[in-house]
């Protein structure tokens, strides 16, 4: 990599903490206002950043304190990438979306939005990638002043193990 | 660490104000159990739960607030919410939450419209 890529790149490494996902979400809000990421938009990479590190607490990592978080955010061309990784063997079920009338008729439970909510925030969303020491959740966020959602760039990948 | 709320009730008619302070996540499910058993709000026909406007709401404070409207909508009580940035407005739209609770943009227009 390049001297010029890695200026471009920031890693962050977390014990697993819950509440530790704020200091997650303060460091993408921070990368994205320095590459241009409008207000909006900052809302929703960081409640997506925030989701995506206690799901790597809670699942990835099983609430063990010495399993290490990693986020790692990356400018590519125009877009942030952001990775977050657990020492966990991946999403072994992808959920469906929740349904809120089930929930609240508590036909099911109340808990489960948060890939929902990764899955509506960002531009793409890439769950399970396996890497050598972890699992990883990939999500971009686009530079330009677009709504996410609109389905034409969605991906997720399917469950492994 | 922070992961403390304080819910202040107020009775302004037929209505119950829940004033929640602080951010909304998983560990605020025994805040909200405790106000909602105490008998002001119990055996009222409206809550209004009003938000700090800088709160931080992950998923785990969704389904706590999920947990309330289950409650409410088996005694048959209507919830109003007010006091949401325009970000948590999107995200209570997206997850359906405002099927079974209005949103409003301030606690005076709440009583307005709740009254």
């Amino acid at each position: 990599m390049s001297n010029e890529a890695n200026t471009r790149s920031v890693e962050i490494v977390m014990p697993t903490r819950i509440g530790y996902e704020r200091i997650a979400m303060d460091c993408s809000a921070s990368f994205a206002r320095i590459w241009g990421i409008v207000a909006e938009r900052i809302e929703d990479l960081k409640t997506a950043v925030a989701e995506a590190c206690l799901n790597a607490m809670e699942h990835g990592n099983k609430g063990r304190p010495e399993a290490r978080v990693v986020m790692t955010l990356q400018l590519e061309d125009a877009s942030i990438v952001v990775q977050v990784k657990d020492e966990g063997d991946g999403i072994r079920e992808i959920p469906p979306d929740p349904d809120i009338q089930r929930k609240i008729e508590e036909l099911e439970p109340a808990r489960g939005l948060g890939l929902f909510l990764i899955r509506h925030l960002m531009d793409e969303v890439e769950l399970n990638k396996m890497t050598p020491d972890g699992h990883v959740v990939r999500m971009v966020i686009r530079l330009e002043e677009a709504a996410p959602g609109d389905g034409s760039s969605d991906r997720v990948a399917s469950g492994q193990g | 660490m922070a992961d403390q709320n304080e819910i202040g009730i107020e009775n302004r008619g037929n209505i119950c104000i829940l004033d929640v302070k602080g951010d909304v996540t998983s560990a605020s499910e025994p805040f909200f159990a405790e106000a909602y058993k105490h008998p002001d709000v119990h055996g009222i026909s409206k809550i209004l739960v009003r938000f700090d406007k800088d709160a931080y709401i992950n998923s785990g404070g969704i389904a706590v607030l999920i947990q309330l409207l289950a409650e409410t909508k088996r005694n048959g009580q209507e919830i109003g919410i007010t006091g949401l940035s325009e970000h948590f407005k999107k995200i209570f739209h997206m997850t359906g939450i405002t099927r079974f609770a209005d949103i409003y943009p301030s606690k005076d227009e709440a009583l307005g419209v709740m009254e």
